[in-house]
């Protein structure tokens, strides 16, 4: 053990070497902007979104985009594999004093009642305003699941159900590749913004952006809450 | 003052990375050694948003009339913290399901004590 | 004229849609992966005579570059493509019969997201896309290595998963210097831009990199997670594991110390590395018990060949380096795949129980020391082809050092005819005991094995089919000015 630490802070220390020489040459606060100068003056124009980087985010570099969609489906799909338990094997021992016991206090289940809509409706605004305001699909979709988590955490018998969730997880997908696939149709490039770009500044203007935003919204809420379903082994 | 100004960022974002490498090479609990992968994309996260910095300047978002070009933030190392976040979110859920299995196989959690995973 | 992101799209999509299927019937899931792959064959097929002459650039969005997304289509992009591509067709033939575990329907999806990983790092052109199917590769990896939930599985698979994603973080670093210093992220942007920064600068950035790709390419001393992680996977992921997975790691490194740094210097300490790899892979792999195991350390073994052949900076070097590739990955495929059928009927791992199959399967047997035989680089098969061009382009250099490593690299292929004669010898010339029951019955399964070993035996007759293409490949390599002209100058 002494010789793993000893072994371990050697090369941490080159690391940090590594680090110091490098760091040095970047200076911080100092205008180094270099490509994203054509994002920034021509992005309106060319995309109609007044928030720059959600134009960048799904216009200019929609590809990176479509990666991360797909990691996130592939640790759902992976957890659920993994977690796999056979449904003969898994038992409902239940009895009423079990049940009694694990009931949430009444603080949380009033409170969850109340407020589980108002949260899906926040995710909802903000991930249908991701070109006007900071935000987006991913944010958007992290609340709408932090909302079913509420409402686990304070009734333990309820839980989503699974196969829907799983058909508006791959449609969430097929919509965002489907579009891509449209725009290779309509004007030969892969991603291309085809819909008219509108005025600036409004909620319906920037052709594909928010449809796709509220595409992304719906799949990476549910991708979220079916891993803290998988998680907690819950549903039927 | 100024240089610890300029420097704080930078130093910050390096310990995270440095302390989230000692924790998974030295800790021998698994949860532990999963928290350190993530002190390690966190720290990575912060020096990406460090770079895209400019003193003085602003959010890029064009819904006000005082921004204008000249004004604001490079949008593109926010795009990559995205994408980043996300990535290690993913990693994240699936570390934790196989820790799960690993500890219903053998009952502990200590990694020098699972047969072969002894690095 | 068909667009290349097809390439990446169109199995995507079918990937997303494989639990839409699954809602109308259990069993379509299974054909879709052979399907979509098929697809992707006869597309790359298609586009070789095109991009012989003139490679495509394809830019995602409609804008030019470097201010979006590129995909590169040159000789080396669609050559590696079209065997990811090949290779994924034949293992999902194979695995149609082969995973009887449920969920079966979650394998098939992951399986063509990984191939969907794989393509996309041979064919882009900026460095944070590389990094991002980078990521998609790793994660499926680590999901499907996880996938029989034994014991020796999911610890392979935690393993794997920490050193895995400490080499992912580290390439997030070096992506994040590269940017904060040129401040664009397209890959021949930078690769016109590198003479203007410092030197010590670059070689941090590079040695970040190069670390990170080596954990994923198993070069000495990244490589601790390989052997559990393949011997405990389901046969047909370790097929595309050691034949793909880390093909990539080593592709990665090529495109940043050929193409990107233009790090002449560094590269006789890579040969040197490579050639550490291959001693250590044969001679651990010769003291293994269980046929698995041997095998994975034989894939460390040579993927340290074809680094040291990529070391030497010469075009017969790089063409060498591309040729035992393509006879490495077929080889090692069709091993995995006839042990994992062997082991399957017998019911163990180990070399002495499979003594005696010679005569109870002979079509695999037979395949299997096809494939033995071109991995330790007998004519007529492949893999003499590959390491008798190796062997050239080291003695071409004309230094002593390599004599030297020359001396060492056929004391290695010695030991390797060692073990693999050995078993061999167990399959044909050894009593079995009680192996009464055993058949080969399957015809899912063994047609990926005959096709395989027609393969090797047809490229190594007649080299001729793909050494034009490989020579265009390592031209690309080596003339990185080419490759700026491409995505910069408008082709």
């Amino acid at each position: 053990m002494r010789t793993r630490k000893i072994v371990s802070i050697i090369i941490l220390l080159i690391i940090a070497g590594g680090f110091m020489i490098t760091f040095s040459q970047i200076p911080f606060g100092k205008d180094k902007i270099n490509v994203a100068n054509y994002y920034i003056s021509r992005g309106i124009e060319e995309t109609g979104a007044v928030n720059i980087v959600t134009s960048v985010v799904l216009n200019y570099r929609g590809f990176d985009t479509l990666g991360e969609v797909t990691v996130l489906f592939i640790a759902a799909i992976g957890l659920g594999a993994v977690l796999f338990v056979e449904k003969r094997v898994q038992k409902h021992t239940s009895d009423n004093k079990e049940d009694k016991a694990k009931r949430a206090s009444l603080i949380l289940r009033t409170g969850s009642n109340l407020l589980f809509p108002l949260i899906l409706l926040f995710g909802a605004y903000i991930f249908i305003h991701g070109h006007l305001t900071p935000g987006g699909g991913f944010q958007g979709g992290a609340v709408v699941a932090s909302g079913f988590l509420l409402i686990y955490l304070a009734f333990p018998k309820q839980s989503i159900n699974k196969k829907s969730s799983s058909v508006a997880e791959s449609l969430g997908g097929l919509i965002f590749i489907g579009i891509g696939l449209l725009g290779l149709i309509f004007s030969g490039y892969f991603l291309s913004n085809f819909l008219p770009k509108g005025i600036p500044n409004t909620l319906f203007s920037a052709g594909i952006i928010p449809i796709i935003y509220i595409a992304v919204g719906f799949k990476v809420g549910f991708d979220l809450t079916g891993i803290i379903d998988d998680l907690l082994g819950r549903s039927k | 003052m100024n240089l610890i100004y300029n420097w704080m960022y930078y130093i910050s974002s390096g310990g995270l990375i440095l302390i989230g490498m000692y924790i998974v090479l030295v800790k021998t609990n698994l949860i532990k050694i999963i928290i350190g992968l993530h002190f390690i994309d966190t720290g990575i996260n912060i020096l990406l948003i460090c770079i895209g910095y400019v003193k003085g300047r602003t959010a890029p978002i064009f819904s006000t009339s005082g921004i204008n070009p000249t004004n604001v933030v490079d949008p593109v190392p926010q795009a990559l913290v995205l994408t980043a976040i996300v990535i290690g979110v993913a990693v994240l859920a699936l570390a934790l399901s196989i820790a799960i299995k690993v500890y219903e196989h053998n009952k502990t959690l200590n990694v020098s004590k699972i047969k072969r995973l002894k690095w | 004229m068909v667009n290349p992101s097809l390439l990446i799209g169109l199995p995507l999509a079918f990937a997303f849609s494989i639990p839409l299927f699954g809602l109308v019937s259990k069993r379509i899931g299974k054909y879709i992966p052979i399907v979509t792959l098929l697809i992707n064959v006869v597309i790359s097929f298609m586009l070789i005579p095109q991009i012989l002459k003139n490679p495509i650039v394809v830019s995602i969005g409609g804008w030019s570059p470097p201010f979006c997304i590129n995909l590169v289509v040159g000789p080396l992009g669609i050559f590696l493509a079209t065997l990811i591509s090949g290779i994924g067709f034949l293992v999902s033939i194979y695995a149609v019969s082969y995973i009887k575990e449920e969920p079966t329907e979650k394998y098939h999806i992951l399986f063509l997201l990984l191939m969907v990983g794989a393509i996309g790092i041979v064919l882009t052109g900026d460095i944070f896309n590389l990094f991002v199917f980078f990521e998609i590769l790793c994660i499926s990896s680590y999901a499907l290595v996880a996938y029989y939930k034994d014991k020796e599985g999911t610890e392979a698979a935690m393993k794997y998963l920490i050193q895995g994603s400490v080499g992912s973080s580290f390439i997030l670093i070096g992506v994040a210097l590269l940017y904060g210093f040129f401040g664009t992220l397209n890959m021949a942007d930078i690769a016109s831009r590198i003479t203007s920064a410092n030197p010590t600068y670059l070689f941090v950035t590079l040695a970040f990199l190069i670390t990170g790709f080596g954990i994923e390419a198993a070069i000495f001393p990244l490589n601790a997670w390989l052997p559990d992680a393949h011997s405990s996977a389901p046969s047909s992921i370790s097929a595309i594991l050691s034949g793909i997975a880390i093909k990539t790691g080593v592709y990665g490194v090529a495109r940043m110390v050929y193409t990107m740094f233009n790090a002449n210097s560094i590269l006789l300490f890579i040969a040197f590395l490579g050639l550490l790899t291959l001693l250590i892979g044969e001679m651990c792999a010769f003291r293994q018990d269980d046929i698995k195991r041997l095998l994975a350390y034989s894939s460390i073994g040579q993927i340290g060949l074809i680094t040291f052949a990529l070391g030497i900076a010469t075009s017969l070097g790089v063409f060498a380096s591309l040729f035992q590739i393509v006879s490495h990955t077929l080889a090692k495929a069709l091993l995995f795949l006839a042990a994992g059928y062997m082991i399957y009927r017998v019911g163990s791992k180990s070399i002495a129980s499979l003594s005696g199959l010679g005569k109870k399967m002979p079509l695999t047997s037979f395949a299997f020391t096809i494939g033995s035989f071109s991995l330790i680089g007998l004519p007529p098969f492949a893999g003499f082809v590959s390491k008798l061009s190796i062997v050239y382009a080291a003695i071409q250099v004309k230094k002593p050092i390599f004599l030297a490593f020359i001396a060492i690299a056929l004391i290695a292929t010695i030991i390797e005819a060692g073990y693999f004669f050995k078993i061999v010898q167990n399959l044909y010339f050894k009593k079995g005991k009680n192996l009464d029951k055993i058949t080969e019955t399957s015809g899912y399964i063994l047609i990926p094995i005959i096709i395989l070993a027609i393969l090797i035996i047809a490229i190594g007759v007649h080299p001729q089919f793909i050494t034009g293409l490989l020579k265009e490949s390592a031209k690309e390599l080596l003339e990185r000015a080419g490759y700026v002209g491409w995505v910069l100058g408008g082709t």
